[in-house]
């Protein structure tokens, strides 16, 4: 058994890899799979504290790479989802170089055996800690937002992606609808061109996230959030479904979009 | 007293009556404006400070130190003026001044552009340092665009710095991302805290960090705070800096910053307020 071996990368940061990482992955665990989230910022985790787990970590990767620990000993459950979701979290006190690519694709196909997600949280950036999170994954799901700072990143990063033969899906994160309606923003379609990239999710800006990242609480886990329901559906478009885009309140621009890449 | 070789390099040719020796010269100052977290705004600030200083008729010079995903240049609307950058002159494949490029409202504002198909490895840290010394003797400010993390990157953009200026936006993880780079910079380092992307609403619902949590664990000299607002993002993606719009309050917030780095503006920073009834019926402008 092998499972998939996801990265989640942008070049630009603060875009939003950590948070799609974690929302992601609880939705895929909540569906009934084994999710493992590996932390590949070496010396500015975060994964941790956006799941609120970071009381509990005990070894690192960097620990587990230099064998002062078990892959096992490493990995945190996160109790809310049964046995189904942890995470290998990033040293703190430590840099990207004290991992090599070799070291990090060993791990992640250590991991491969353990379960049916491997999702890396790649860190900004192409140097590195990219080539590091890189090296491990099969599939790269790149998020943006629509801003042209970030697509340019994006388009940069997906070049690279291109050059290791790793298929390519676009999240295209913090859309404003009623931005895009008043021209102040590039609607997805717009980011969809710029990219010509397979389109996974489009997740509105949307305030529980800030509330709920604060609060090391996956918003997959709030029902009654919208994003809970988008991110399941993103986890259904991963393996393999085809679920309708969600209409973000701008009929006319994504009816458009949708008319042509749905289905 | 100077010595012959700075009488024969310096002035001798040109400047008959020099005021001072160029060594006694006041230097520029060098801020470089940093977060170890991504996307909390180090650009944005870096060319809206910059165009702010710049405006005030100080000659200031902003170093994008993103090699490999530059974006001030696109911040500033100046994308297609880029023809040399940073690598080209660290390498000698350009003057200096060739690489700076001009910008188009504010005369005394200049840009020196990373490169986007390098990698910040390429760049020696030693020859970055002795560049921006170089620019210190010719502007006011030398502003440093640092790239997100702690990496090669980070190194480079700090090395030439005795000041920085830590961007931080309300949120647990930019949070603990500015306290290690703050670790990081050590004693050696004046540094202030301008908190980025406040969305007041949220923080009297209690959904958001306040100015006052997010520095009881920084404890930073406070800069100034800036409304999270679409103006930001407009003028972003426009290229053109929304501290040269005179009638915005984020603009205005801007210049505020810029006075307390000059030491002309000696007022406390303003928390941004709640957008009121009025403010949402005519969409913010006023």
């Amino acid at each position: 058994m092998s499972a998939r071996r996801i990265v989640v990368t942008s070049g630009k940061g603060g875009v939003g890899k950590t948070t799609t990482t974690a929302n992601l992955g609880a939705a895929l665990a909540l569906r009934g799979k084994r999710v493992v989230l590996v932390d590949a910022d070496i010396g500015l985790r975060n994964l941790d504290l956006v799941l609120g787990l970071e009381k509990r970590i005990v070894f690192d990767i960097v620990e587990v790479v230099e064998g002062r620990c078990q892959l096992r000993q490493a990995l945190i459950k996160d109790k809310r989802f049964g046995e189904m979701l942890s995470v290998l979290p990033a040293a703190q006190t430590r840099d990207k170089t004290a991992v090599t690519e070799n070291q990090f694709a060993k791990v992640i196909d250590d991991l491969a055996e353990m379960c049916d997600y491997a999702i890396i949280d790649c860190p900004a950036g192409i140097e590195h800690g990219f080539r590091n999170a890189v090296a491990g994954a099969r599939e790269a799901i790149v998020v943006t937002t629509p801003e042209v700072s970030a697509i340019r990143d994006a388009d940069r990063v997906i070049g690279k992606l291109n050059e290791r033969g790793l298929p390519i899906r676009l999240v295209i994160n913090r859309i404003r609808p009623d931005m895009v309606r008043s021209g102040d923003m590039l609607s997805v379609e717009d980011v969809c061109e710029i990219l010509s990239a397979e389109l996974l999710g489009i997740v509105p800006d949307d305030e529980d996230v800030i509330d709920t990242t604060n609060r090391g609480e996956p918003i997959a886990l709030r029902a009654e959030s919208r994003l809970a329901g988008i991110y399941e559906k993103i986890a259904r478009r991963l393996e393999g479904e085809i679920v309708p885009f969600t209409q973000l309140n701008a009929p006319n621009f994504l009816s458009r979009f949708l008319g042509r890449k749905a289905g | 007293m100077h010595t012959s070789s700075q009488l024969s390099a310096g002035y001798l040719r040109e400047d008959p009556l020099p005021a001072a020796p160029p060594a006694q010269q006041p230097r520029g100052r060098c801020i470089v404006v940093t977060s170890g977290k991504g996307g909390v705004g180090k650009t944005t600030t870096t060319a809206n400070v910059g165009v702010a200083l710049a405006s005030t008729g100080a000659r200031v010079v902003l170093i994008d130190a993103d090699v490999g995903l530059r974006n001030l240049d696109i911040v500033l609307g100046l994308e297609a003026r880029v023809r040399h950058h940073v690598l080209d002159v660290l390498e000698g494949k350009a003057e200096l001044d060739d690489a700076l490029v001009s910008d188009k409202r504010v005369p005394t504002l200049k840009l020196l552009a990373a490169s986007q198909t390098r990698e910040k490895d390429d760049v020696d840290t030693t020859a970055f340092h002795a560049m921006v010394d170089q620019l210190r003797e010719r502007f006011d400010y030398v502003l440093i665009d640092c790239p997100a993390g702690i990496e090669k990157g980070f190194q480079n953009a700090i090395v030439g710095a005795d000041e920085a200026i830590i961007v931080c936006t309300p949120e647990v993880s930019a949070v603990r991302d500015a306290d290690r780079v703050v670790g990081l910079l050590g004693d050696r380092v004046k540094i202030t805290l301008i908190v980025n992307r406040l969305r007041p609403a949220l923080v009297r619902r209690g959904k958001m960090l306040s100015v006052d949590d997010v520095n009881a664990i920084l404890r930073l000299p406070l800069l100034g705070v800036i409304a999270d607002e679409p103006g930001v993002i407009v003028s972003t993606n426009k290229g053109e800096p929304i501290a040269l719009d005179a009638a915005s309050p984020t603009g205005d917030a801007y210049r505020k910053i810029a006075g307390r780095i000059a030491g002309t503006d000696t007022s406390t920073p303003e928390i941004p307020r709640e957008a009121s009834f009025l403010d949402k019926l005519f969409g913010g402008q006023r």
